[in-house]
């Protein structure tokens, strides 16, 4: 869906409120996500078998009321997030979060693809 | 549109003015923009300032000075400039406040496979941008064969204060080596959990100081080490070592990918042992081919930082513990090492400049 370093390179991150996080791209675009699907959708070795690639946990397992509790950088690529159920082994990288945009525009994009 | 200075001399105006037709080739931008003027006097004919660079190892810093001196001297009313050089690295922007406060720049050195002279390499870079005058730290994180303590003659481990490491002075550089930590004829058999861990030590329990740069030296290869200073600090970028085969290349271009794939920018690529200059004839032969990291380079779109020979004085040198940049300044190859460091600094000065912002809340 998104092409090119800008749609993947963050300019701001931001916690809306304690559930909801705000991300702006390079390229304009800005995205919004709930704790309860990134949780859901972590991409740690415990939520998603690292052999099969199966997700183990889902956001239908998390409840919404779940929130961020800390909000940090890996390196130059990535994001971790240190959740309220005590979750905080997932890395995050920018191309996941931009992936994972919920917004109409790229959900759009997201279905026309073959 | 400036105001003339009394009595017919130069205005401020008028010098800055002159000053902005120099250009910073690497910033593509004007000097005076740049703020890199500084502490500019006026007295009658006599002008003299400060050109505050981003790096004392500039590789242009003679032709930006000489250049500024001729504008300003062709301006009526001059008769005297005087320029001082001085220099102010600039601190790569996502740089951790509170871990590594003091470091402005972090520059891995990496190789595909080993053997490649990488360790030579980043001893070499280092004390070269030590002895123009940066403030350098060498991390020897080549945790599985720690050789830079004999490139640098250091037998005994480290000093402690508390909790935190001291590094230890040798050829002008802060040097930190793992292999300071255990007895030299000790091999390390450690797991991942191990060497991240060590890796961490080696970082954020050594009190580094002031550093303009902190050169860390990679074990070969895409491992454990590599994840963990890609993913715990934010390096400025990365400087990758070859040598000329096409084998070594390839692999090289794994570590290459991997930076890539953690958004370390790479600063460019070193070809080491690129030729041997026959010490009865004097002509160069290339032994292991010719070009191979400049072509990758090209094809690429990186930097290529230029040709290492296999040299015996670099050899020697590392070997008795005096890398040859310092111990024969002069020397053909420590010319070479140094135009090298001289374009890792300036490439580590463009990332800086550069280099996106994020904010976190």
């Amino acid at each position: 869906m998104s092409t090119g370093i800008q749609a993947t390179t963050p300019t701001k991150i931001k916690k809306l409120s304690p559930t909801e996080l705000q991300i702006l791209w390079a390229d304009g675009h800005e995205t919004r996500h709930i704790a309860q699907v990134l949780r859901g959708l972590c991409p740690c070795a415990s939520c998603r078998d690292e052999m099969t690639g199966v997700r183990v946990i889902l956001p239908i397992h998390i409840p919404d009321t779940l929130e961020f509790r800390k909000i940090g950088l890996v390196g130059q690529y990535a994001v971790h997030f240190d959740f309220s159920d005590n979750h905080g082994t997932g890395i995050y990288s920018f191309e996941y979060l931009r992936e994972l945009c919920p917004c109409e525009a790229c959900a759009r994009k997201e279905t026309k693809k073959p | 549109m400036f105001n003339k200075g009394k009595n017919g001399t130069v205005s401020e105006g008028q010098v800055l003015d002159v000053l902005k037709k120099v250009q910073d080739p690497d910033l593509h931008k004007d000097i005076v923009s740049l703020g890199f003027i500084r502490n500019l006097k006026i007295d009658n004919g006599s002008v003299a300032f400060d050109l505050n660079l981003t790096t004392p190892a500039c590789p242009v810093k003679d032709q930006m000075r000489d250049e500024a001196i001729a504008l300003v001297k062709g301006l009526a009313g001059v008769s005297n400039v005087a320029v001082n050089m001085t220099a102010e690295v600039r601190q790569a922007p996502q740089m951790d406040k509170t871990a590594l406060k003091g470091v402005k720049n972090i520059v891995a050195v990496g190789s595909g496979k080993g053997g490649v002279g990488k360790s030579t390499i980043a001893v070499n870079i280092a004390a070269s941008l030590a002895a123009q005058g940066a403030a350098v730290g060498l991390l020897d994180g080549d945790i599985y064969g720690p050789t830079m303590p004999i490139m640098l003659g250091i037998e005994h481990p480290p000093k402690s204060v508390g909790s935190r490491m001291i590094p230890i002075d040798a050829a002008g550089l802060r040097f930190m080596s793992m292999g300071l930590l255990v007895k030299s004829d000790q091999p390390l058999i450690w797991r991942g959990p191990m060497a991240h861990r060590a890796l961490q030590q080696c970082l954020f329990d050594v009190d580094w100081g002031e550093l303009d740069y902190l050169i860390v030296d990679l074990p070969p290869g895409t491992g454990d080490v590599h994840l963990t200073l890609a993913q715990q600090v934010p390096l400025t970028g990365a400087v990758i070592v070859s040598t000329p085969q096409d084998v070594g290349l390839r692999i090289s271009l794994k570590t290459l990918r991997m930076f890539q794939q953690t958004r370390v920018p790479i600063l460019g690529i070193v070809e080491n042992m690129s030729y041997y200059i026959c010490p009865h004839c004097d002509s160069r032969d290339y032994i292991f081919g010719e070009g191979g990291g400049k072509r990758a380079a090209t094809e690429l779109g990186i930097p290529f930082f230029g040709e290492v020979p296999l040299d015996v004085a670099i050899r020697k040198q590392a070997d008795i513990g005096s890398p040859i940049v310092v111990a024969m300044p002069d020397a053909p190859s420590s010319k070479v090492l140094r135009e090298i460091a001289q374009k890792v600094a300036q490439q580590v000065s463009i990332r800086s400049f550069d280099a996106p912002i994020l904010e976190v809340e």
